[in-house]
């Protein structure tokens, strides 16, 4: 790294040096140009003087022709060279600051990076936080553990009923037909144990389920009690709701609530 | 005698006038050179100083987009808590 670094000091430091170079060739050629004006106006005093005080007049006469044009060439030469390394000059120094634009290009878009980043953030920091369903409220269930799908809770059903599930609200009497709804209660089981977790749109999967929002608050009545067999005298026969059709068309059907409940 | 110095004054006369001829076409030559040099510095003036104009126009842009940029960055250097995650 330190030897890329002296290389690149190095590139750098004969790019500078070239530059400067440049410039000063450039001041060098423009004042030899302006050295060529004394060196015309001498040249011309003594071609004068040589042609007034000389009796060879015509040889005086050769001679500043071809002075005067070889002067022309050199003056010309002059000039081209001065203009060569002025347009030079010009053309590096509009190359670094091209290069300066893009480099400041870069450092604005940066900058607007930045900036977008921080409305972005701030713009998340002050959103409100706002749970939009993205499901049809047909096919939330009341818990995040119940969040499976749809064939298993199919295979649950067919299990308790094969096997009688021990949880959920049964009751002695209709223990035969609870069997059938009792992988239904399973649920209701785990829905009471997220039930601090349940979202507003699960009350309408809960319902149809049989058990309703209040009652599943209600402390008086912890859904606990209803998982033992043990203590039948301490609770109430209840019944559950009357159901004629399967879980599917519990999940399917429209909202039956009000009829539900009078029958609890 | 004086009709041969006539005629030798004629041929000095003629020589001196062609000289003389020679001498303006080489100075209508050298004129003519030194017309266009003239010419050539005056649309190399125009030319650089149209270079010097657009680099002079360039510059002030550059500048003013510095100080922006200076003022951009200042202002974010102020607040270094906006870019930390929360």
């Amino acid at each position: 790294m330190e030897v890329e670094n002296g290389r690149t000091e190095k590139k750098t430091m004969t790019f500078d040096e070239a530059s400067m170079e440049r410039s000063k060739s450039f001041v060098t050629a423009l004042q030899e140009l302006k050295n060529l004006r004394p060196q015309l106006y001498s040249a011309a005093d003594y071609c004068e003087k040589s042609y007034i005080n000389s009796e060879q007049k015509q040889m005086v006469l050769d001679n500043l022709k071809d002075y005067a044009v070889r002067a022309l060439v050199n003056a010309v030469d002059h000039l081209g060279t001065v203009a060569y390394k002025l347009s030079d000059v010009l053309e590096q120094q509009t190359l670094d600051i091209s290069s300066m634009e893009l480099k400041v290009t870069c450092l604005n878009q940066q900058l607007l990076t930045c900036q977008t980043y921080t409305d972005k953030e701030g713009l998340r920091q002050q959103q409100l936080l706002a749970i939009i369903p993205r499901h049809h409220k047909h096919y939330i269930l009341p818990s995040a553990s119940a969040a499976k799908t749809l064939s298993w809770h199919l295979a649950s059903e067919t299990k308790s009923t094969l096997k009688g599930s021990p949880h959920g609200i049964m009751s002695t009497v209709d223990s035969k037909t609870n069997g059938k709804r009792s992988g239904a209660f399973t649920l209701l089981d785990t829905a009471d144990n997220t039930r601090k977790k349940s979202t507003p749109a699960s009350s309408l999967a809960m319902q149809t389920l049989g058990v309703t929002r209040r009652e599943s608050l209600e402390s008086s009545k912890p859904l606990t009690q209803y998982r033992s067999f043990d203590n039948p005298t301490q609770m109430a026969i209840i019944r559950p709701p009357v159901r004629s059709k399967s879980m599917l068309s519990a999940f399917f059907a429209k909202q039956k609530t009000p009829k539900l409940k009078t029958n609890v | 005698m004086a009709r041969a110095g006539g005629i030798t004054n004629a041929v000095n006369v003629g020589i001196a006038v062609q000289a003389d001829w020679e001498n303006r076409e080489f100075i209508s030559h050298i004129s003519l050179h030194v017309r266009r040099l003239f010419d050539f510095l005056v649309q190399f003036e125009s030319t650089t100083k149209n270079k010097l104009a657009k680099l002079n126009e360039k510059l002030d842009t550059l500048e003013r987009r510095l100080e922006l940029l200076e003022v951009q960055v200042s202002n974010a250097t102020s607040n270094p808590a906006l870019f930390t995650a929360n």
